[in-house]
C-alpha cells in the first residue's frame, strides 16, 4: 500500500472511531467552552479580550483531545498490530497527525463561533482567520501527536502532557493572538505569519523521526 | 592526576571569580552592590544554555547510536540545564526586586529561561516516570531535542509579542558594560563554564557507573 493510502486509512480510522464514540471532541469542546465562560467572566466580555481567550481555550482544550487516539490504541492493543504492518512507521505519525488536525479544526471552529457570541467579537476577515486556524491546527497536532505517543508509557503521562505541551506551544499561542487581532482590527501582522510557519515547519520536520523513536518497543 | 588538575583549576577559577566579583569590582553607579549578583546570574544563564545544548546533542547521538556514553551525557546535560536555569531565575529575581522594583517582569529573557526550566524539568520527569529505564532514556532524549529546538522560537516570539504591543518597560539591551565590570563578568563566565564541564563529566561518570551496575 502506498504511503498516502496508509496515512489516509489511519486518519479515517481515527476519525471514524471519534465519530462513533465522540469521546475526544465532546469532552474537549465542553471544557473549551467552560474556559471561555470562566475567562470571559473574570476579564469582562469585551471584544478586545476575545483573541487571547479564544486561543487559550483552544490550547487547553486540545490537551484533552490529543491523548485520545494514542489511548484508544493502547486500550485495544492495536498499536502493536499497526507497527507490524509493512511500511514506514512515519506513516503512523502522519495518520494520527491528520486526524488530530481535523479534530482541532472542528474544535477551533466551534470555539470561534462561541467566542463571537459570548464576546460580541467582530467577524471580519474570516478567511484569514481560517488560514490562521489551519496553521495553528497543523502545528499543535504535530506537537500533540509526538507528545501523546511519547507519554503513553510514562506513569502520570496524562499529567505530564500539559507540562510539556504548554511551554512548547507558546509561539503558536502568541502568533494566534496577534494574527487574530490583526485580522479583526486591521493592525499590522508583523512577523507572526513567519513565526507560525517556522513552528509548523520545525515540528513537521522533526516530529515523524522522533515519533518513530517514541513508539518503538 | 588529570582529574585533580581539572578540579583544582576549576576551584581556583571559581575562587578568582568570587574574589573579583565581591572585592575587586566597584559598586555600580545606579545599582550599587546589587551589580555583584550579575556575576552569578549571567554566568549561570550561559551555563544553562550550554548544558541544554549538551543534552540536545548527546540526546540526538544517543537516539542514533544507542550507546550508554551518550545517554550519560544527555542525562547530565538535562539535570544541569534544569539546575542552572533554576539558579538563573532565582538570582534574577533576587536582583530584580531591589533594582527593577519587581520580582518578575515579562521580559523575553525571563520567559525564555522559565520555559527552558519547565521543559528540562519535564525531561527529567519523563526519564524518572517511564515504565522501564530503556524507554526513559529514549523518551527523555526526545524531549531534550524538542526543548532545545523550541526555545529560540519561544524567545523571539516573546520579544515580538511584547515589543510590538507596548515597548518593553525594562530592557538590558541599552546597558553598556564598563571594563571594571566586564573583567569580573568574563572571569566568572569562564569559571561557571569550567564548573559546568566538571559537573557534566562527573555526573556522566556516575550515570555510566549506574548503568553498569
Amino acid at each position: 500500500m502506498r504511503a498516502w493510502r496508509r496515512v489516509t486509512a489511519l486518519a479515517r480510522k481515527d476519525l471514524l472511531l471519534e465519530w462513533r464514540g465522540r469521546d475526544a471532541l465532546v469532552p474537549a469542546a465542553s471544557f473549551g467552552l467552560a474556559v471561555l465562560v470562566v475567562l470571559g467572566l473574570v476579564w469582562g466580555g469585551s471584544p478586545e479580550a476575545a483573541p487571547p481567550v479564544l486561543w487559550l481555550a483552544l490550547l487547553l482544550a486540545s490537551v484533552l483531545a490529543m491523548g485520545r487516539s494514542a489511548e484508544r490504541e493502547d486500550e485495544e492493543g492495536t498499536l502493536e498490530v499497526l507497527v507490524l504492518y509493512p511500511g514506514s512507521r512515519e506513516d503512523l505519525f502522519w495518520g494520527r497527525w491528520l486526524a488530530l488536525c481535523v479534530l482541532l479544526l472542528a474544535l477551533g471552529a466551534g470555539l470561534w463561533a462561541a467566542q463571537v457570541l459570548l464576546f460580541n467579537a467582530p467577524t471580519r476577515n474570516s478567511t484569514t482567520l481560517l488560514l490562521v486556524g489551519l496553521l495553528v491546527a497543523v502545528g499543535l497536532s504535530a506537537v500533540g501527536t509526538l507528545l501523546a505517543a511519547l507519554l503513553q508509557h510514562v506513569r502520570a503521562g496524562r499529567l505530564l502532557l500539559p507540562l510539556l505541551f504548554l511551554p512548547t506551544t507558546v509561539p503558536v499561542l502568541l502568533a494566534g493572538v496577534r494574527l487574530t487581532e490583526a485580522a479583526t482590527s486591521g493592525t499590522p501582522a508583523g512577523p507572526w505569519w513567519g513565526v507560525l510557519a517556522a513552528f509548523d515547519l520545525l515540528f513537521l520536520l522533526v516530529g515523524p523521526g522522533l515519533f518513530e523513536v517514541a513508539v518503538e518497543g | 592526576m588529570v582529574r585533580a588538575f581539572v578540579v583544582g583549576g576549576t576551584a581556583a577559577l571559581v575562587a578568582l571569580g568570587l574574589l573579583l566579583g565581591l572585592w575587586a569590582s566597584p559598586p555600580d553607579a545606579y545599582q550599587g552592590d546589587y551589580v555583584r549578583i550579575m556575576y552569578v546570574h549571567v554566568p549561570a544563564a550561559l551555563a544553562s544554555y550550554a548544558a541544554a545544548a549538551v543534552a540536545c546533542g548527546a540526546g540526538a547521538l544517543y537516539l542514533q547510536r544507542r550507546q550508554p556514553l551518550f545517554d550519560a551525557w544527555a542525562r547530565a546535560g538535562a539535570e544541569l540545564a534544569a539546575l542552572f536555569s533554576g539558579l538563573t531565575l532565582l538570582t534574577g529575581m533576587i536582583w530584580g526586586k531591589p533594582v527593577w522594583g519587581v520580582w518578575w517582569a515579562w521580559d523575553a529573557r525571563l520567559v525564555t529561561t522559565a520555559v527552558l526550566f519547565l521543559l528540562y524539568v519535564g525531561c527529567l520527569l519523563v526519564r524518572g516516570l517511564a515504565d522501564d529505564p530503556e524507554r526513559g532514556r529514549r523518551l527523555s532524549a526526545v524531549v531534550a531535542v524538542v526543548a532545545f529546538l523550541d526555545v529560540p522560537l519561544v524567545h523571539y516570539s516573546v520579544v515580538w509579542f511584547r515589543t510590538l504591543h507596548q515597548g518593553p518597560s525594562i530592557s538590558l539591551q541599552g546597558v553598556k558594560v564598563a571594563p571594571e565590570f566586564l573583567v569580573p563578568l568574563v572571569v566568572n563566565a569562564l569559571a561557571y563554564l569550567a564548573l559546568l564541564g566538571l559537573l557534566l563529566a562527573e555526573r556522566a561518570r556516575l550515570a555510566r557507573l549506574e548503568w553498569e551496575r
